[in-house]
């Protein structure tokens, strides 16, 4: 095509055939942005993906809830039937019976999730803070420090830790449980919200400190509310680590009944001989469910787009 | 009271000078535009006013007290980010009210000075909404807004405008010159706009690598730039700047030699400075819009020059033409210069294709070889305002 400004004559663009090759369901999904249409070959592929990682992340839930539901006696038929015949939820009667202290467990359980879980909020929301704002001496190093940490499990320093806690005092009770579980819940607690906080643009602390504000208000008004959902993901973080540590260190740190947790207490399904699997398996569906109801409680609060008119 | 004054203010990063030694007095209610190119250290001299960032060295004096070592509010001022800045957890009501809950203030008084502000900046309507549903507009306002309500003496601004698309720019270059009628408060206002700051300064100030260039009124600026980085940047498309050899100095300008034809420049030199004049190498400076098509053979007291210009603009109001290097006027020494001419209405003139061009040597500025205008002969009462007469005494 000739240069226009050249020639000095305006050649105006023909329109584009509109009739393009876009997939098949482009009339029904024409509110899709073109980015986010896709073929029915890569629609097909992409169920399958979610299908099979569906499959492989819940298979084990059901199998679990099908076998609380089943007689103990048909778990070791041969051909094993998936489905349960004649089956009943006595299961989750005859646990409560067999184990009179579930419902203690459950709170145990609870509790140290619980109370860690404040634990490392109180501590690693201000310390995240800290991180992301302000610049100091040996930030580099603590920081390191705290990603060597969480490499560790607890079970790698049981025996150290044992000592300690001999020394301290703190065996056969809930501490012995709750502050190892959120020790070593506080490194990648720190790191998660501190990349969250640096989001956070550094331009709103300083419009509050020229409106007066101290340090202190500004990070209560200001920080604390829009931090909201970062410190929502740190806090369900915590409480599902919390949760899954507590077994080891009840196992090793704690001997009392009254103050096992659930996993430690679900044990007590394992006879000498055999195990009862489908009081097992119901008592876990259980013990859980408080868990779940928290997490989703939780879940709520994650609003995402706080930041949204902050700046620009 | 608002009246600022800065005493070789300097700055540093480390071993990076940003503001190089900056003197300057704001007068009380004045409306003062600090401009230049980015990074010329406008953003961190306004830090340095707000209280944000720490003096190196020098002293800012507010209202006679040196306010180096105090917090923002207590210097009585209020700044509004570029970024707006705005808390987005809070209501348009609750960002505003922001510095009054941080003073302690009563429920009732909050809420009258909140709605005050509203009013002003008509947000009535918007207070219970969020900014992240706000227009870019609205949400300066806001900023704004939250500045206004403490109702400090000065109040800073820095780029408040550049996010704001070119129609709201202009509506809000509007807006604030009235709030700033209506406030009667200093308002010292950052921008890399030149025609934010012709258009709403009081005075400009422009700044060129962490130094003042020139301070004065905007028509000052216009017409008589003291260096050539003034020249160049007050005014748009910028001026043209042509190499030229002084043939000749008296006591009523100097005579330049452009492509052969001998030019008289009316600039004053020093009679000290004269003697050596002759020979050196100037640089001759021609806004385009003082250029027109040449009519007839060459008078005396115009130039006249022949262009090719690579690329026309036709805006209607004005044409406007483009000679690029490769295409431009030879200058003196035979290198290639660029060259811009702004042409009233519509001309027919065509790309690559040589025009005839004048302009009149009453309208040339000419610069030494270091950049330093000599100063015109030109009266400027004729081109200024006249001094605001006083209300009190005047008709
Ligand atoms: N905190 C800082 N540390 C180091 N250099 C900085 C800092 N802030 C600004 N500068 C430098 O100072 C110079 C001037 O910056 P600034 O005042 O923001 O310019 P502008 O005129 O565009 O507002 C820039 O070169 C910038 O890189
Ligand atoms: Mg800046």
């Amino acid at each position: 095509m000739s240069d226009p400004a050249i020639t000095g004559t305006y050649v105006p663009a023909k329109p584009a055939k509109t009739k393009t090759q876009v997939a098949p369901r482009a009339r029904r999904a024409s509110t899709r942005a073109m980015i986010d249409r896709y073929s029915v070959t890569e629609y097909v592929m992409i169920y399958a993906g979610i299908a099979l990682f569906l499959f492989f992340m819940l298979a084990p839930f059901v199998e679990g809830f099908l076998v609380s539901l089943k007689p103990l006696s048909q778990l070791f038929s041969t051909p094993y039937s998936f489905w349960p015949e004649g089956g009943s939820f006595e299961a989750y009667r005859t646990m409560w019976v067999r184990i009179p202290y579930f419902g203690l467990y459950i709170f145990n359980s609870l509790l140290i999730a619980t109370v860690s879980t404040v634990i490392v909020l109180i501590l690693v929301v201000p310390a995240a803070y800290a991180f992301a704002r302000f610049r100091f001496r040996g930030m580099a190093l603590v920081l390191g420090a705290f990603l060597a940490v969480s490499m560790f499990s607890g079970a790698v320093l049981l025996i150290p830790l044992f000592r300690l806690m001999r020394t301290l005092g703190l065996l056969n009770t809930y501490w012995a449980m709750i502050i190892p579980g959120a020790a070593f819940l506080i490194p990648s607690a720190i790191w998660l919200l501190r990349t969250y906080m640096m989001r956070i643009p550094p331009e709103l602390n300083e419009a509050a400190y020229m409106d007066g504000a101290s340090q202190f208000y500004t990070f209560r008004r200001v920080i604390l509310p829009i931090a909201r959902p970062g410190i929502v993901v740190v806090a369900i973080m915590t409480f599902i680590g919390a949760y899954a540590q507590q077994f080891i260190f009840a196992l090793t740190f704690n001997s009392k009944t009254e103050y096992m947790p659930l996993p430690v207490g679900l044990f007590a399904f394992f006879g000498k001989q055999e195990v009862i699997w489908n009081e097992l398996m119901a008592a876990s569906f259980v013990g859980i469910a408080p868990a779940l109801v928290i997490i989703f409680v939780l879940q709520r609060h994650l609003v995402g787009g706080l930041t949204a008119g902050a700046v620009k | 009271m608002g009246q600022l004054s800065l005493q070789t203010v300097t700055k540093s990063f480390g071993t990076i000078d940003v503001v190089k030694g900056v003197s300057l007095d704001v007068v009380e209610g004045e409306f003062m535009v600090f401009v230049g190119p980015s990074g010329c250290g406008k953003s961190t001299l306004l830090r340095m006013i707000a209280g944000l960032e720490h003096t190196t060295a020098g002293d800012i004096v507010i209202d006679g007290v040196r306010v180096n070592d105090m917090a923002p509010v207590d210097r009585g001022i209020a700044m509004v980010f570029q970024s707006y800045a705005l808390y987005p957890h809070m209501t348009v009501f609750e960002n505003i009210a922001f510095p009054l809950r941080v003073e302690g203030l009563a429920e009732a008084q909050v809420r009258d000075k909140v709605g005050a502000a509203a009013r002003i900046l008509h947000l009535e309507d918007r207070l219970q909404q969020k900014p992240g549903n706000l227009s870019g507009g609205q949400r300066q306002r806001v900023a704004i807004g939250r500045a206004i309500v403490r109702a400090p003496e000065i109040f800073l601004f820095d780029e408040p405008l550049s996010n704001l698309d070119a129609a709201l720019r202009a509506d809000m270059r509007i807006e604030l010159t009235r709030l700033h009628k209506q406030l009667g408060a200093t308002m010292i206002y950052v921008t890399h706009d030149q025609i934010e700051a012709m258009t709403m300064a009081d005075r400009i100030v422009v700044l060129h690598d962490g130094y003042i260039a020139q301070v004065g009124a905007p028509l000052e600026l216009y017409h008589t730039p003291q260096t050539l980085f003034v020249a160049g940047f007050i005014g748009n498309p910028r001026m043209n700047v042509l190499p030229v050899t002084c043939v000749g100095v008296d006591a009523t300008g100097v005579t330049v030699d452009l492509e052969g034809q001998h030019l008289h420049v009316p600039v004053t030199v020093p009679a000290a400075a004269r003697a050596g004049l002759p020979g050196q190498r100037l640089s001759l400076g021609i806004r385009p819009e003082h250029i027109a098509l040449a009519q007839g053979a060459a008078a005396d007291g115009t130039a006249h020059l022949r262009v090719t210009p690579s690329v026309i603009e036709h805006l209607g109001q004005q044409t406007i033409g483009y000679a690029t290097d490769d295409t431009a006027v030879a200058g003196d020494g035979g290198e290639a210069v660029s060259f811009c001419f702004v042409l009233p209405g519509t001309q027919s003139i065509r790309p690559d294709l040589p025009v005839a061009l004048a302009f009149a040597t009453d309208d040339c500025h000419l610069f030494d070889a270091q950049g330093r205008a000599f100063a015109r002969r030109i009266d400027m009462a004729g081109l200024t305002l006249p001094p605001m007469a006083d209300p009190a005494t005047g008709g």
